[in-house]
């Protein structure tokens, strides 16, 4: 069986602030990760390969640093990679993006299973896996929780919402995608990391190799427009500390919040003097 | 799976400045040596900035021209900052002695150059395990996964938990710690330039004492990086020094009424905090060397901290150089790594070098500094007599009366100033 991954290389936005003064994302200094939920969707395609043989294949589309992230896919046990990555696919949309990782899957010919995270952490859209279904005109099923079982083609997942637990099977090849949370993703070992870097299993595809039509890829082939982003205000600090026994310091903090009119003021002296 | 096969001579656990440079030599020599690093990327965790001396780097990796080198440190300054006054020294240097870089950055070249000599090198891989049979070091352990090779370099840095395992250390007491808080802030190439004094690619290095860190032994400094600026407190973690949160205390640096217009409009851009072994020459483990084995770097205490300025990568770099060329002289001249051999050609050769005689001489000046009612004293005896000398009233005070009268004031007698004086230098 042949499994293909697909993972999105994002900056951990846990450490990307906002610049109040420009709008714009202070990215100096963010590392880029590879998108937590989808290591989840990693480990479930290893735990395939694991019950029913044959080999998994990582796929991202991305600029040419994701080969950090590849690497990281290959050191948990992931066979091999494939970046695909060209200037011209820059400023994609969900449906650009989609299109470029679908003919990519269709260029390998083989696979069976087309495994996803269940969204990114940058954008959440959770578009991608669903079009890249479109495009292959596979049967597509998502927040799937475990593969209960895989024969005669066709694979049964079991898919938990929020209340309720549905299983569905669909037939092959299908794509899923793998409820955040849902696995534990192993960590990377020695051996595999080893091999990464010395057989460097990673492959690049450029649009030479992929052929598409560039109005249909990147900010060309990208009819969404994102046209404003907002961000919440950084509340100061007010930084202050009080010393002392916890009633005063009960008092002394419901007279600051009064101050700062966060409680109505009750006036009297008395107010937050009983035990 | 053919990679895998691939015999490796030499593991090196850890890529910092030590690892990295014992791992160019090696490769430089024509050894298979492979890297295990357990963080991201090499240099991935150390955005943070510093002032390192590059003689000693310049012998392990020749040229620096290509390194990431951001102002050379021609400006000096020791400050001793006392509530609202600051006492300050300068001190312009005529040479290139020490220049300010981020340390990830000066990693990363590093790496560069070990890759470029052939060096394998493993990010994401934590060793857990130095593996000893019959008495000799044959490889390490990760995660269930071995790795042999004829000999382990271990440059895991000041934490040491795989010689702790050893049982060539012990685990830290916190009074043999110190703790390192920074900041680096975003200022622009040109504001830098012109509130330090600054011409282009010209550096200031800048060291404070006093109540910059509220008089717990320590002290706070201040590096200009190309277009940032990295300012920190470092403090003792003895006799229960730490009195505020970490990041409080490089906050109150920040916010220092004297000092903070120097950042005006600068966003900070990283805050770090990290142990920092005090008492190095106490953290020198029992051997440097054992069967097929061979510590370098921090992990060897080989770190200087006075207590006004920390110095460790060059001498890290130097340390993993000297361990290489050990290596390389073990099997050329005796074909064995045996601890008798490694300790002759290593051990005690980085016991004779300058590295560790600074290291040890240095002692001295790291307890004046450490003595915070002496740093108090004095910071008030001086601030006192030039107060008294420049902010005049009616009667304009001699040197020796305003000496006096600050004597008096801070209750310090002569005889005190003399005897801490002479024991100062009979230490140093
Ligand atoms: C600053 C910014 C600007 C943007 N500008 C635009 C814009 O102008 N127009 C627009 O339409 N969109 C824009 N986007 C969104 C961008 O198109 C999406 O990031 C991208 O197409 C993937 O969508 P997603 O992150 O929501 O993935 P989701 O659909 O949430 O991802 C679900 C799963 O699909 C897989 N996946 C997602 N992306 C990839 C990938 N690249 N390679 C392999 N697998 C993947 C992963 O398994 C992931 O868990 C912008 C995003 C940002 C952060
Ligand atoms: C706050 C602070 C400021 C400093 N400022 C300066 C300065 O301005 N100038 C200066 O010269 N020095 C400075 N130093 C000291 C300097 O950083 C160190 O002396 C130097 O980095 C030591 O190099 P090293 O290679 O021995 O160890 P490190 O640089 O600590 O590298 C050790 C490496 O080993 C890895 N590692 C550890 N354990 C394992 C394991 N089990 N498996 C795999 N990998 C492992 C770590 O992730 C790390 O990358 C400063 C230190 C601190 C804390």
């Amino acid at each position: 069986m042949h499994i293909v991954v697909g993972v999105k290389w994002v900056p951990n936005t846990q450490a990307v602030r906002f610049d109040p003064h420009t709008g714009t994302l202070i990215r100096e200094g963010v590392p880029s990760i590879v998108n937590p939920h989808d290591l989840h969707a990693v480990e479930l395609a290893l735990k395939l390969r694991e019950r029913y043989g044959g080999r998994v294949t990582a796929v991202t589309m991305a600029p040419p640093g994701a080969v950090k992230g590849l690497e990281h896919i290959i050191g948990m046990g992931v066979d091999d990679a494939v970046l695909l990555s060209d200037r011209k696919y820059a400023g994609a949309d969900t449906l650009a993006t989609s299109y470029v990782i679908a003919s990519a899957i269709k260029r390998m010919g083989d696979v069976d299973l087309i495994v996803f995270g269940q969204e990114t952490i940058d954008s959440s859209t959770a578009h991608v896996p669903a079009q890249v279904a479109s495009w292959l005109e596979a049967p597509y099923i998502y927040y799937v929780e475990e593969v209960e079982a895989i024969e005669d083609n066709r694979i049964r997942v079991r898919r938990r919402l929020e209340d309720l637990v549905e299983w569905y099977e669909l037939e092959m090849p299908a794509v899923i995608a793998v409820l955040m949370h849902s696995q534990k993703p192993r960590p990377v070992r020695l051996i595999h990391k080893l091999r990464a870097v010395l057989e460097k299993p990673v492959e690049t595809w450029s649009n030479e190799i992929l052929r598409l039509d560039e109005r249909c890829v990147g900010l060309k082939g990208s009819p969404t427009v994102v046209t404003k982003i907002t961000w919440m205000p950084e509340v100061p600090r007010k930084q202050k500390i009080f010393k002392g026994e916890p009633k005063e310091a009960v008092n002394w903090l419901i007279r600051r919040l009064e101050e700062e009119k966060i409680l109505p003021t009750c006036g009297a002296d008395k107010c937050g003097e009983g035990d | 799976m053919q990679g895998l096969n691939r015999r490796f001579e030499v593991i090196v656990v850890g890529a910092g400045p030590a690892g990295l440079s014992a791992a160019y030599i090696l490769a430089k020599k024509g050894f298979h040596v492979v890297l295990l690093e357990r963080g991201r990327g090499v240099g991935s965790k150390q955005v943070f900035g510093g002032r390192v001396y590059s003689s000693l780097l310049e012998r392990v990796f020749g040229s620096l021209g290509d390194a990431p080198i951001h102002r050379w440190v021609r400006r000096e300054r020791l400050s001793i900052i006392n509530g609202e006054r600051m006492l300050t020294v300068e001190y312009i240097s005529g040479g290139k002695y020490s220049f300010t870089t981020y340390l990830g950055q000066l990693a990363s070249w590093m790496a560069g150059k070990a890759v470029e000599a052939g060096a394998i090198i493993v990010d994401e891989v934590r060793v857990d395990r130095i593996l000893v049979e019959d008495n000799s070091v044959v490889g390490v352990e990760s995660g269930g996964d071995t790795l042999k090779a004829d000999v382990v370099v271990d440059a895991e840095g000041a934490n040491r938990l795989l010689l702790e395992e050893l049982g060539l250390v012990e685990k830290p007491r916190p009074s043999d710690m110190a703790l390192g808080v920074k900041e680096v802030i975003k200022l622009g190439e040109e504001k830098i330039d012109e509130r330090f004094g600054l011409r282009s690619g010209e550096g200031a290095a800048w060291i404070l004492a006093g109540s910059v860190s509220a008089y717990t032994p320590g002290g706070g400094f201040i590096y200009t990086n190309k277009d940032s600026v990295s300012i920190g407190v470092v403090v003792s973690l003895e006799s229960g020094g730490l009195v505020e949160e970490p990041y409080r205390l490089v906050e109150s640096m920040r916010l220092n009424p004297l000092l903070k217009d120097i950042w005006r409009e600068g966003d900070i851009i990283e805050y770090s905090a990290h142990l920092v072994p005090e008492r190095s020459v106490r953290l020198i483990p029992s051997k440097l060397a054992l069967n097929n084995f061979l510590v370098v770097g921090d992990a060897a205490g080989l770190l200087l901290n006075t207590g006004y300025t920390i110095r460790g990568v060059d001498y890290a770099a130097y340390s993993g150089y000297l361990a290489a060329n050990a290596i390389v002289e073990a099997e050329e001249k005796y074909g064995s790594y045996s601890e008798e051999v490694l300790r002759r050609l290593y051990e005690e050769r980085l016991k004779r070098s300058m590295v560790f005689r600074d290291i040890a001489r240095h002692k001295a000046v790291e307890m004046i500094w450490e003595n915070p009612t002496m740093i108090k004293q004095y910071a008030a005896l001086l601030l006192d007599t030039l107060g008294g000398l420049y902010e005049l009233g009616e009667s304009t005070p001699s040197l020796r009366e305003t000496f006096k009268n600050a004597r008096r004031k801070n209750k310090v007698s002569l005889i005190r100033v003399m005897a801490d004086l002479v024991h100062g230098v009979m230490k140093a």
